[in-house]
This record gives structure tokens, sequence and C-alpha cells, in this order.
């Protein structure tokens, strides 16, 4: 997989076994333990959402959950912290489109 | 609806350095933070932290962390929930926080506030593209995470994140293209600049961001130079290419949860923005609620974890009714006092004594801050080189030296003194600095050769005999060197001994592999210059042996790309001018064409 740091000096990443999501119905690989913003951003993909009045692309920006840039529609929720989410196995991420459906 | 003695809302190294305080005054806290495991900030550190011995100086940040979990998993007084969001403090002492998509309440008799900052945002044209992270973002993904959002990096802001992150950002495997600062100096602590100098990483001073460039993600950034007033100056605007920009422009605190539980906040910028009102026992406005860590000011995680005990101390005393016990605690308070004003009283820590003035908490008896220059020793012998001139709180080269031979005094924002006579050369202090502001030297006046030990904390690690390039205090190119000995510590800070021609041992700082960049010369072959000039150095002078040994010039092309490149480089190398060079034989065919054409025979007619 792209975008994932193989060999550290001080660090050694022990990553959790693999499981499979899809971001728009496409596929992507991630480990257990890290969030769906992690997971995308190491697949290359950095737009998150499209802004609710100027239709801009939006990414992730503090990865903390507390600026609310990342939020996505997550196995049909929308307004969801994508970098406060931990992936499962099987679930559907997709941009949101401005500010998400009440219902 | 469940109740607390005490609730520590954020398990950060205050909160969780209060709730280890309180757990141990049998006191029953419950500690809550958003994240899935308890640490903070801290789990993304990989440098070793500064300090003193007694706040974890030399451990790095995420180890430091495990310890703080360890201690609290290990007492029964403390209760942990993690991946618990609290989103609203009530008037009632009730916290009401959210788990598995479920809502929790719980009421306090105490309660300690440690939701720590976030980072500042810069408005620049495109700062809402994909790819614009905060510093801290890019710690998390890669540090926590493993994952690497891009190739070249730009940063802005040259606090001590936006350098911390350089150096990580290289660790990984990064590139970092330079760090922009709208000041006229270096806002974080110089021996963090240093390091990533000497990695040749640029820092821009008096520029800001004017610009990121890209549609759906970033390309790269326009910067430029700004006045006093930090206003644009036109015309001196630079593109620079970098697929992501990090803002690191300092951090504010996160006082609404504060605000929620009654506490008073006032707007002081030199703690970070609107902080809650407290008193030198981080009691605010409320006499129930104390704070601790960054939403009280922005600083180090060693003062955070001071807060978090002072905080924990004066709170437990609510709930001791021996009256022998509460005197002791009254002095571990007044201890922890005098050790936070201890680590206050350098030159760094200037605005955050200005800010903590307006609330009427005076820094004042500590001990006077000695310094001096760097100290080169006797030549000849090995021994250790101390290049840390700013006084920052930090002692832990003379915590390391188990000979005493280097001095730094009661006030730990003293700079380091070594006694020659003492040092015998081993090297721990080097390993130990979290600065990386250490290194060995040896002279060898009989070959004209000085032994240089440099901190390594890269990938791959050189080996012993291996020609690499030594650099600079800005990582320019000194000289060649050779690898004489690689030494491996425990704390993954080992050390590269090379060996440099004399003259060159006050000026080598830092060590790389050689960069084997060279240009394409013949591309039907692809032969590089450095190859080409390789056999030219062994000897080779004519330009058709030239040809055989390298088979430049005899490609597809026939060597109508090369051939003027190639007699260019022996002509510069031999001083004899091309039009005296052989230039080979020319023949047939001169165009790529297809065997059978031969097979077929000539035309007829």
């Amino acid at each position: 997989m792209e975008g994932r740091i193989k060999a550290h000096p001080i660090l050694e990443f022990r990553r959790g076994k693999r499981v499979k999501f899809y971001f728009e119905d496409r596929e992507i690989e991630a480990y257990e333990g890290e969030t769906v913003a992690a997971a995308l951003q190491a697949n290359g993909i950095r737009v998150l959402r499209y802004t609710p009045n100027t239709k801009r692309p939006a990414g992730l920006f503090c990865a903390i959950g507390k600026c609310s840039s990342c939020l996505m529609k997550i196995d049909g929720v929308p307004n969801v912290r994508s970098c406060m989410t931990k992936v499962r196995e099987g679930m559907h991420v997709r941009r949101q489109n401005g500010r998400g459906d009440v219902l | 609806m469940k109740s607390y003695e005490t609730i520590v809302v954020g398990g950060g190294p205050a909160g969780m350095m209060a709730a280890i305080t309180l757990g141990s005054k049998g006191v029953k806290t419950l500690i809550l933070d958003e994240n899935d495991e308890l640490g903070g900030q801290l789990v993304k550190q990989t440098h070793k932290f500064f300090g003193d011995h007694a706040h974890y100086a030399s451990v790095r940040g995420f180890e430091i962390a495990q310890k703080l979990q360890e201690k609290i998993f290990q007492d029964t007084n403390i209760e942990v929930e993690t991946s618990a969001t609290v989103i609203g403090i009530y008037p009632n002492k009730m916290v009401v926080y959210a788990k598995n998509g479920k809502e929790f309440k719980a009421t306090y008799e105490k309660l300690l506030i440690s939701t720590g900052a976030m980072e500042k945002q810069l408005p620049f044209i495109n700062s809402d593209l994909p790819g614009v992270y905060g510093a801290g973002a890019v710690q998390t993904l890669m540090n926590e995470y493993g994952v690497m959002p891009g190739r070249r990096f730009l940063i802005i802001g040259s606090g001590n994140i936006g350098l911390i992150l350089a150096y990580q950002l290289i660790q990984a495997g990064a590139e970092v293209r330079g760090i922009v600062e709208a000041l006229g100096k270096i806002g974080g602590y110089a021996v963090h600049a240093k390091k990533i100098k000497r990695l040749g990483v640029p820092i821009f001073l008096k520029h800001t961001i004017v610009r990121a460039i890209g549609n759906e993600s970033v390309l790269g950034a326009v910067i430029a130079k700004v006045d006093n007033n930090f206003n644009i100056i036109p015309g001196t605007e630079v593109e620079k290419v970098a697929d992501t920009i990090c803002v690191s422009v300092g951090l504010t605190p996160l006082s609404e949860l504060a605000e929620q539980a009654g506490c008073k906040v006032e707007y002081i910028p030199q703690l970070g923005g609107y902080v809650p009102v407290r008193n030198e026992r981080m009691q605010t406005s409320n006499p129930d609620v104390f704070i601790a860590g960054d939403l009280s000011s922005i600083e180090e995680a060693t003062t955070a974890m001071i807060e978090g005990k002072i905080a924990a101390l004066e709170m437990s005393r609510n709930f001791i009714k021996i009256a022998a016990n509460k005197k002791n605690i009254e002095n571990e308070i007044n201890d922890e006092i005098k050790t936070l004003a201890l680590f206050r009283s350098g030159p760094k820590s200037a605005k955050i004594r200005t800010g903590l003035e307006k609330f009427g908490i005076n820094i004042k008896h500590v001990p006077k801050i000695e310094s001096y220059g760097v100290q080169i020793g006797p030549t000849g012998k090995l021994r250790a080189i101390v290049d840390c001139t700013e006084e920052i709180p930090c002692n832990s080269c003379e915590a390391a030296c188990s000979f005493g031979a280097i001095h730094i005094g009661e006030n730990l924002n003293s700079t380091p003194v070594v006694d020659y006579d003492k040092c015998t050369g081993c090297a721990t202090c080097v390993t130990a600095c979290p600065g990386l502001a250490i290194h060995m030297l040896k002279e060898d006046l009989e070959n004209s050769t000085a032994l240089v030990g440099i901190p390594y904390e890269l990938l791959p690690l050189p080996e012993k005999g291996q020609k690499m390039w030594a650099l600079d205090e800005d990582g320019n190119y000194v000289c060649d060197s050779i690898v004489k000995r690689v030494v491996k510590y425990p704390n993954k800070t080992n050390i590269v001994y090379i060996e440099v021609p004399i003259e060159f041992s006050r000026k080598v700082l830092s060590v790389s592999f050689p960069k084997k960049e060279s240009p394409f010369v013949c591309r039907c072959e692809e032969i590089t210059l450095d190859k080409i000039e390789r056999v030219v150095d062994s000897g080779i002078t004519d330009f058709e042996e030239l040809k055989r040994l390298t088979r430049v010039t005899m490609g597809p092309c026939g060597g109508k790309n090369c051939k003027l490149v190639v007699l260019g480089i022996l002509s510069r190398k031999t001083g004899v001018p091309i039009s005296k060079l052989s230039h080979g034989t020319s023949r047939p065919p001169v165009k790529p064409v297809e065997f059978s054409l031969f097979m077929k025979g000539s035309d007829p007619t």
C-alpha cells in the first residue's frame, strides 16, 4: 500500500489486521485501529468533502477531532468526523456534499 | 449516573499527572478522554523531552505517555473512560459525555479540566485546499498511524512544533523544502533549529505564505518577504514546489468546557488566547473547578505535568481529613510551585511570565541563570563538545554524566559547563541530549585527522568503513569522510564516528550519505556524467577507449546526441582542445533501419 512508512529510526508500527472498506464504492485497504481519514491519506485520497456554499474541496486539517474539516458520510450518516472514526470491515464511506441531510 | 470525588476531563500530560496524583492520595477519580488511549499529544512525539530527571527528560514523548498510562492502570482509585467525548458541563456539577453512540452522565465534587489546545488558523489564499494540514495532523498521521501524507513539505511557522515536525518528516523519509517564518528570528529552541539546519532544511525568515497552488490538492505555494508590519513586499513572491503544506503558527487553548463549568475566562495573548482566570494553585473563579496544561497557557508537556500535579494536590486537600496529611500536601504544593517557577525562569518563558502576571502570579526567588559559550576542551583528547548556548529549561546532560563532568547548577536554564579533567569520552551525554547538541571530538595531530562523533537518528545507519559526506552547521558539504565506528544505543540516538582532515575538525557537525545524483550524458546507453568522469579520472583519455569501456556514443543514435558532450568532458579533463581530439569513425547505417533491408539485397534497378 502506498503512503505508509515502512521503516522508521525511532518507531515500530504494529499495524492491526487488514480490513477492507469502501470509499465512493471503491475498495480501500486499511489496517484495524487506524482512522478513516488516516487510511484515506495513506491511499492518496485528500478530498473528503465539498463545502456547502462554494462547493470547494475540503480535506483533513487537524486530525484530532477539533476542526470539523474532515466531515464525511459514513454508513449513511453525514457529518461524521472521519479523523476520529476507526475503520471497520465493509464500511461505506462517501464524500460529503454540502451539509448532509438530517433524514 | 455515577458520582465521583473528582473528574478529570482530558487525558494528556496534565490530566494524566493529575489523575495519578489524585489516585495516590486515595481520591476516587474518573479520567475521560476522547481518544482510544490516554496520552494526548504525547503519543505522537518521537523526540526526547527537555527538562530534568524527575520530569522524564531524555525520554521520548510517546514513551512518557506509556509510563504515565502504566501508573494510571495500576491505581484502583482511578477509573479510565477512553473514546469518551465530553460534550458539555452543566451547573449541577455534571459532566455529559458520548461513548459508542450513547450519552453518559457523571457528577463530581471537584473537577479538573485539561482539554489542551488546538492549532491556530492562518488564512491565506487556498488555505482550505486539501493538502494544507495543521502541523499536528501530520505528526498524528506519521507517528501514530505510520502514514506519510506527502513527499515534499513546506512548513509555515518556526516554533518548536514546526521545527520538530521538519525533523520528524526527515526521519520518516520525506523531503522538507523549507520553513517559512514571518518574524526576523526563529521562534522555537535553537537546538531544534540547528538539528534541521544541519540536515540542509532552509528557514526563510521574514517570509510568509501568500497562497497555496492547486485545484483539488496542493501542488505548490507562493511565499513572499514581509516588512516589519508583516505586510507582503510586492515583487518578492516566489513559487515553491511542495505537495503538502503544514501550518504551525501556534496553539490556542480550548476553553469551551471551562466556560460551561462556570470559569471566568480572559483574553491573554501571551498565554495563547482565551484562558480561564486562575490562581497559582490552578483553581479557577469557580472554586470547585481547576485547570492544567495547555488550557491554562501554551507551554511544554513538562510544565503541563507539574500544573496537573499542583491542581491535583490542591483538589485532594478537600478529601483529606487528617491534619498532618493536609500539612504534608501543603509542603508538596509549595515544592511543585517552586519547581514550576524554575522551569519558567528562562528567557524562552518571558511571554508566559508576562501573561501570568495578569493573574497576579509572579515568578520570584529563583537561582540565577549562568551562561557560558561553547568550550573546545583540550586538543587530542576524546571529549564531548557541547553546543548548547541558549538558556532553556533542561539539565539532561548533567544527569546523564556519571563522572560529574557536566555542571548546570541549581537553575536548569543555565547552560552546561564541561570539566574536561573529568570527561572520559564515554559519549553518554551525546545520546542523552534531547537537542542533539553534543558531539564527540578527538584530534590526531600526527596523522592530521580528527575523529568526530555525531548523534544520528536517521535510516539507514551508516556502516564502518563507508565513505560519507561530512557537512557543516547548514548541511553544506565540507569534505569526504570515512566511518570509523558506529555505536548503537537503546534509546535510538546512535553515534556515527567519522574521520575528517584535521582542518575541518571544528566545522563538521553533520554527516550524510554522498548524494549520487548525476545527469545522463548518453541517453541511449544510459551513461551518467559521473561514470564518464570516473573512467577518465582512472587514466582513460582516448575517445575510442572511452567508448569501448562505457558504450558511450554506441547506442541506436550513433552518438548524435552525446558525442560533443563526451568530447567536451574529455577536453575539460585533459586540457586538450576538442579540435585536437580524435572523434571516432562514422560507419553506416547512420539511422536505425531493419536488418531485413540488408538481407533483401540491393535494388535490382
